[in-house]
């Protein structure tokens, strides 16, 4: 794995999809792993009853779709690199619940590069995901910082 | 309203055993959104030590499968940092873990919450065997179209007081305790 360097990447740049299930099982997996144990995530009758979204269903975490939009670039270029390129910072809005079951897409185009000299430079990945039905349930921007 | 038992065969942390797994115990004790004062800051409940199996199972839990990310013997022979490298996510275990049951920010547990916006910044990696002491202040808090927003910021420091990594975190929640309740007696 080897990120690009500042110079020879390109805006538009566009990274490998990904796509990711939300079966319970990964919801499931996804509250151990992140200790947010949020009924909404993992009771199943409690959600049905307490219908937070308007769904009689769990739904994905916020921060599960954040993960997924965020390594649709890490897995291309690592969220550290051997030649010094890093994850600087990940923001994310959410859009529309991932409800379990679904398969979330993400897709990334490198959007700006920002020229700040020689070890800070970094560009501007824009993320979408999107659900089984093509409806948009993220959006990220990731800075991602590269070598000269 | 028990945590559901069958979450118990993903368990594989010492962190994921003793976490107090069901937030609808002591929900009378989260922070509200109406408690909750712009400002206001302080130590989060428990400090984080960052070990190699948290950092695998929030890698896991996220899908990786990159030995880099999932095998630590791997890891320290082949990784930049000597080390697994993280999911650059993974300080939301760090915050579920150490923000606890009472005091402020709290709310992040909250049954009927919503999230609408987050907004992390990783300075540099989390070491194996770091302290990682997590800061609480509350950020601001908002009604924007009848709904109540409430943001904190989460700064992440080793016990050198090195700033490792920022969350601001915010959540749409219900106002009141009474709000709460009718979603935790739901």
């Amino acid at each position: 794995m080897q990120a690009p360097t500042f110079s020879s990447i390109q805006t538009g740049h566009e990274f490998e999809p990904m796509t990711q299930s939300y079966a319970q099982a990964a919801i499931d997996r996804y509250a151990l792993g992140s200790l947010d144990m949020n009924p909404v995530h993992t009771n199943i009758e409690w959600a049905a009853r307490a219908q937070v979204f308007g769904l009689p269903e769990t739904v994905g975490h916020g921060m599960m779709t954040m993960s997924t939009m965020t390594s649709v670039v890490t897995r291309a270029w690592g969220a550290v690199n051997r030649n010094g390129g890093r994850v600087r910072y990940v923001d994310s809005k959410f859009t529309k619940p991932v409800k379990v079951g679904e398969l979330v897409t993400a897709t990334a185009k490198v959007k700006r590069k920002h020229h700040h000299g020689s070890g800070k430079n970094w560009v501007l990945i824009a993320v979408e995901a999107r659900d089984s039905q093509g409806d948009l349930v993220g959006l990220s921007d990731v800075g991602y910082q590269l070598p000269d | 309203m028990p945590y559901p038992e069958r979450l118990n065969q993903y368990v594989e942390t010492e962190k994921q055993r003793h976490f107090p797994k069901d937030f609808m115990i002591g929900w009378e004790n989260y922070e509200t959104w109406e408690d909750a004062s712009v400002g206001q800051s302080g130590p989060a409940q428990r400090v984080f030590k960052i070990t190699a199996e948290d950092i695998v199972s929030y890698n896991r839990a996220c899908g990786e499968t990159d030995p880099l990310m999932v095998d630590a013997d791997y890891a320290a022979k082949h990784s930049p940092t000597g080390e697994l490298l993280q999911h650059p996510i993974f300080v939301t275990a760090i915050a579920f873990y150490s923000l606890g049951e009472q005091g402020i920010g709290t709310w992040i547990r909250t049954p009927g919450a919503r999230n609408p916006h987050q907004h992390i910044e990783i300075f540099e990696p989390f070491r194996y065997g770091e302290d990682i002491t997590t800061t609480v202040t509350t950020h601001d808090k908002f009604t924007q179209r009848g709904k109540p927003y409430i943001y904190m910021k989460l700064d992440f420091h080793n016990g050198q007081g090195v700033l490792k990594a920022r969350w601001l975190c915010s959540l749409i929640l219900p106002p009141s305790r009474a709000d709460v309740a009718r979603f935790a007696n739901a």
